[in-house]
């Protein structure tokens, strides 16, 4: 009798472990990217992509980052309205996704840019890329390359 | 009787200009330039007696002009559907150095754009930036990237315009390149008619 607990409160103590030190990443492993889609582009061409960001858990996080083989060099950027109808592009910078909210990133708002297309975008084509967080890690995520319909565009 | 009929030709005619004022005319002035085919253009005669579409765009431009671009696609499948005739589209660019006829025609084709009726032209930066100001676009670098391989381009800071040019080469009227209605711009196009 003595022996099985030598074994069992091992087991248990272990098992504990693991669950306490899975507890906060399940907290931030509710993020969920959806509609995610990129324009269509050229070999060695610019391209941007969109998705919607929801944060399902009960902490923020934050998107610290993007990556793709598909691209040489990939960035968190926002296009933003200046005076006159003049519009500017800059870089976004760390996004914070506060818990029960979605970020969405659309045409005229936050992108993920894309620079240096490594092949031809193509409408249909599907696109692979990694969102990087604070909490959660990298996140994969398969975007379809297609056109904005115009119903979707920015609202101001 | 006759009178009558000139009081209204009058009163339609000073309704069209009242809701369309003229923005600007380009004269007659001609700007020599080249499309995504490297054909010579002479703009805006060679689109004489024909309602222009036109933006002004980069092709560098991750964003906004794709967006602008993407609903010139919109109103040029809505003014086929209206099967409405003589309506010539133009997508100029104001970053002519990059924006070579080879990278335009890239630029139009991994789209499947109809370029049956739209051209999309270059030229001289002399010569587009003379087009840009008469059309009251501003368009000015700002940030830049350099590539590994040493190949550096640029972000403009820019107006984001569409504009709707009539049969005399007259700017009628701008919209918001990236947010304008189809619908509005294709009824435009009919009371332009």
């Amino acid at each position: 009798m003595k022996r099985s607990w030598l074994i069992i409160v091992p087991i248990i103590f272990t098992l504990n472990i693991i669950i306490f030190a899975q507890q906060p990443k399940a907290q931030y492993s509710k993020l969920k990217i959806k509609n995610a889609w990129v324009r269509p582009a050229a070999k060695g061409a610019n391209s941007a992509f969109y998705f919607v960001l929801q944060n399902n858990g009960s902490k923020p996080d934050t998107l610290i980052g993007a990556e793709s083989k598909l691209a040489e060099i990939v960035e968190v950027h926002e296009s933003y309205k200046r005076d006159n109808d003049r519009m500017g592009m800059r870089p976004a910078g760390k996004l914070v996704i506060n818990p029960k909210s979605e970020l969405e990133f659309k045409p005229g708002g936050f992108h993920v840019m894309l620079l240096d297309l490594q092949k031809d975008f193509k409408i249909g084509d599907s696109f692979e890329a990694g969102l990087q967080f604070k909490y959660a890690g990298k996140i994969k995520v398969i975007a379809e390359v297609r056109d904005t319909p115009v119903t979707k565009v920015i609202k101001q | 009787m006759k009178r009558q009929h000139l009081i209204i030709i009058i009163i339609l005619f000073w309704g069209c200009e009242e809701k369309f004022p003229v923005i600007e005319e380009f004269g007659g002035t001609q700007y020599n330039l080249v499309n995504q085919n490297n054909q010579n253009i002479v703009f805006p005669d060679y689109v004489k007696n024909k309602i222009v579409v036109i933006n002004y765009i980069f092709t560098n431009c991750p964003d906004i002009c794709p967006l602008s671009t993407n609903n010139m696609r919109l109103i040029q499948e809505g003014i086929k559907k209206e099967n409405i005739k003589n309506v010539q589209f133009v997508s100029l660019s104001f970053d002519p150095k990059f924006d070579t006829p080879d990278v335009l025609k890239k630029f139009a084709g991994i789209r499947n754009l109809d370029l049956s009726n739209w051209d999309f032209l270059t030229g001289e930066k002399s010569v587009t930036d003379s087009i840009i100001k008469k059309s009251g676009v501003l368009a000015v670098p700002n940030d830049s990237t350099i590539f590994k391989n040493g190949r550096k381009i640029f972000y403009y800071i820019h107006t984001d315009r569409i504009q709707l040019i009539d049969t005399d080469g007259r700017i009628r009227k701008n919209y918001k390149g990236s947010t304008i209605s189809v619908n509005e711009i294709i009824a435009d196009v009919k009371y332009l008619q």
